[in-house]
């Protein structure tokens, strides 16, 4: 394992690329990221998730509408753009360029 | 006579805390908003916190218990965590573009406004010498002088100052910030967003 100070930008870097894959085609809830994300290296917390979540959506890549719930207030339900879905899908390809190139190197 | 709870709302809901549960919330708050400095839309997010902290305290609060305290309190803002901003705030979403990296622009902030980091009251004296590229020593020795010469005339000048520069961003290497002008700084946004100046309203989707 390379050390953990080396790893920690990698995985912040990515956050937001999974965020936009969790979002994905549905509508989630701040909750259900961090459910997601929970079992996973990149578990993360609310104070992390709604910095990034404005910035998404001040970029047009996500918007949320309220939802009432079953219990206590209305929550935000968030779904991706179509410039989201545009730059999940260019994401994408690049994390499958930037994998096969990683493979290939060095062999 | 004995105060046993605060009543506070929390952007939807509200809650009732103890002393020690209020103080702390009070001081998350805050932190939560001095590490939001420089974010466009702190308010938001401020109140994407809030109703975190309402629904975590409501879920751990005992059935029998109406009143919050630091028992469910510090669980939960453990479990919220503080507040970490994305890489770099800016609207651009070319950071993953590798063959596009964002320039620096020192050569842009000659614009006229105000500056915080390293600022007395506001940053009006500072963002002034900048952008005239004059000493700030020399523009805050002159604006006193002034201010004493006019007995005071130019007090509101300041003030009409303070609420029309636009704040630089703030640059994570530069000085730190002093508790008087990010006091101002928070005050101005926090009247900007009331007046719905240069802030993008919430979407409706």
């Amino acid at each position: 394992m390379p050390a953990e100070s080396k790893l920690a930008p990698i995985r912040k870097g990515l956050l937001e690329f999974l965020v936009l894959k969790i979002v994905g085609g549905r509508s989630v809830y701040v909750a259900d990221i961090l459910r997601k994300l929970a079992g996973t290296e990149f578990s993360t917390q609310e104070g992390t998730l709604y910095p990034l979540l404005s910035k998404l959506r001040r970029e047009d890549l996500v918007q949320y509408e309220w939802q009432e719930s079953e219990a206590g207030p209305p929550r935000k339900y968030y779904r991706l753009t179509q410039a989201g879905q545009a730059q999940l899908a260019a994401l994408d390809d690049y994390w499958n360029l930037l994998n096969r190139t990683v493979t290939n190197l060095g062999h | 006579m004995h105060r046993i709870a605060t009543v506070v709302r929390l952007n939807r809901t509200t809650l009732q805390l103890d002393d020690s549960a209020y103080a702390r919330l009070e001081r998350y708050l805050e932190e939560s908003a001095s590490l939001l400095e420089g974010d466009p839309d702190p308010e938001e997010i401020i109140a994407d916190l809030e109703q975190a902290v309402a629904e975590q305290c409501t879920r751990r609060l005992p059935s029998n218990q109406s009143v919050v305290t630091l028992a469910e309190l510090e669980p939960a803002l453990e479990e919220i965590g503080s507040v970490q901003l994305p890489g770099n705030g800016s609207a651009s979403s070319s950071q993953w573009q590798a063959s596009s990296p964002s320039p620096r622009r020192p050569a842009e902030s000659r614009a006229l406004q105000q500056i915080s980091q390293g600022a007395v009251i506001s940053g009006v004296c500072l963002g002034l010498a900048e952008h005239f590229r004059l000493d700030a020593t020399l523009v805050r020795v002159a604006f006193v002088l002034l201010l004493i010469f006019t007995s005071g005339a130019l007090i509101p000048v300041y003030l009409a100052l303070m609420v029309l520069m636009p704040y630089a961003p703030l640059d994570p290497d530069g000085a730190p910030v002093r508790w008087l002008p990010a006091k101002c700084r928070a005050a101005m946004e926090f009247l900007r967003a009331k007046l719905g100046v240069d802030r993008p309203r919430k979407i409706a989707a």
